[in-house]
């Protein structure tokens, strides 16, 4: 596998274009962001809700890696993932148009949503969860360009079994994210 | 708005006479904006919300190219107009960064206030004509320039251009704006007398 050398810019940006593309959903209408493709899938409003469930997983151990590290005076990092990190990251990472190694979802990822009882109300709180969330990666990603990337790894979702630096689980969060950005689109050409 | 800040900025609109209400109301809309070391000031995939005049520091235009790497377009320093003005035009999303490569201190106007300034003053469209001109055939013999020169011929060439200021960025962002290797430009640095 080659290597993988990530930057804080090329996250900002991907996660600029999640944001934009969530913007417009939300301006979609109900029936579009409920509707799913077959009884067993998930609807746009539960596959944003399964992304806030995952990110704010992640949210505390950010903070927590934050409080660890220190300025930096040579302009922003570039950060070459671990191997280990990389195969983890590279499994979520869509491929064109394609979701690689699909997999179960874990009960605790999955969105606790009734696609029977989704109203205006509910799909408002379901955007701007999800604002609110990525909002929040992307300003602590623009405050980690200042910052020297040196702190205790700390323990992924899944467990300890996967370890990352902040580099790396920002990285893992936005694939992640990619990945579902992907299944959206699926869904709303099922749609037509 | 201090003195200087507005000396700055009619200084940089040249060529447009003002009565002393015409000037009053083409200083108002115009902001302070300051930025420290690395910050970006604009976001590739936001809207450029502003025109900016540069009052100090030095900025880097660049996108990011299928590998993620940094490719450098072009600076701004004192004097100089900066943003992306492409998408403060189209309110479309940016395809670059800005970045703040020193301390920065910016006058910025909305994409509101700027066409104001057209429609209530004629002599805004003669500035912009000479202003675009002036920013076309720069493009183009930095296209020229590209095509055509060595890299040892690009290195001498912006050196005897290039204002002071950006003698002392990181060397990175010069050797991408000039299309060549950070080895190369260092290189170059030590051997080339210009």
């Amino acid at each position: 596998m080659p290597k993988l050398v990530i930057t804080p810019e090329h996250q900002i940006q991907r996660l600029n274009q999640i944001l934009n593309k969530v913007s417009e959903l939300q301006g979609m209408p109900l029936e579009t962001v409920t509707k799913a493709p077959s009884p067993k899938s998930w609807n746009i409003l539960e596959v944003l809700e399964h992304l806030s469930i995952a990110i704010d997983l992640y949210t505390p151990k950010i903070e927590q890696a934050f409080s660890e590290v220190t300025p930096s005076d040579t302009g922003s990092w570039s950060f070459k993932v671990r191997p280990w990190q990389r195969f983890v990251i590279e499994g979520q990472r869509p491929k064109g148009k394609k979701r690689p190694f699909k997999m179960k979802t874990l009960k605790r990822f999955e969105p606790l949503l009734d696609p029977e009882t989704l109203d205006a109300q509910k799909r408002s709180a379901v955007f701007e969860r999800f604002l609110h969330s990525y909002q929040d990666l992307k300003a602590h990603i623009v405050s980690s360009r200042t910052k020297q990337m040196r702190h205790r790894p700390f323990s992924s979702a899944i467990g300890p079994i996967v370890k990352f630096y902040l580099p790396e689980a920002f990285e893992f969060l936005l694939c992640h994210a990619e990945r579902h950005m992907v299944q959206i689109d699926e869904i709303l050409v099922s749609q037509t | 708005m201090d003195v200087a800040h507005s000396d700055r900025l009619k200084s940089f609109f040249k060529g447009v006479a003002f009565s002393e209400q015409q000037e009053a109301f083409f200083l108002k809309p115009w902001k302070v904006y300051t930025f420290s070391q690395s910050e970006l000031i604009t976001q590739a995939g936001n809207i450029e919300r502003r025109f900016y005049v540069v009052v100090a520091g030095v900025q880097a235009l660049y996108l990011l190219n299928k590998n993620g790497e940094k490719v450098v377009l072009g600076f701004s320093y004192p004097g100089s107009p900066s943003g992306v003005f492409d998408s403060f035009i189209d309110q479309k999303p940016s395809d670059t960064f800005l970045e703040a490569l020193k301390p920065t201190i910016l006058l910025g106007i909305s994409r509101s206030d700027y066409l104001s300034l057209f429609e209530n003053h004629p002599d805004f469209h003669k500035w912009g004509h000479l202003f675009f001109r002036e920013i076309l055939f720069g493009r183009l013999f930095r296209e020229v320039e590209l095509l055509t020169l060595s890299a040892k011929e690009r290195y001498v060439t912006f050196m005897n251009r290039c204002p002071e200021e950006l003698k002392v960025i990181p060397q990175k962002y010069l050797a991408s704006y000039l299309n060549m290797k950070p080895e190369t430009f260092s290189r170059l640095r030590r051997s080339v007398q210009y």
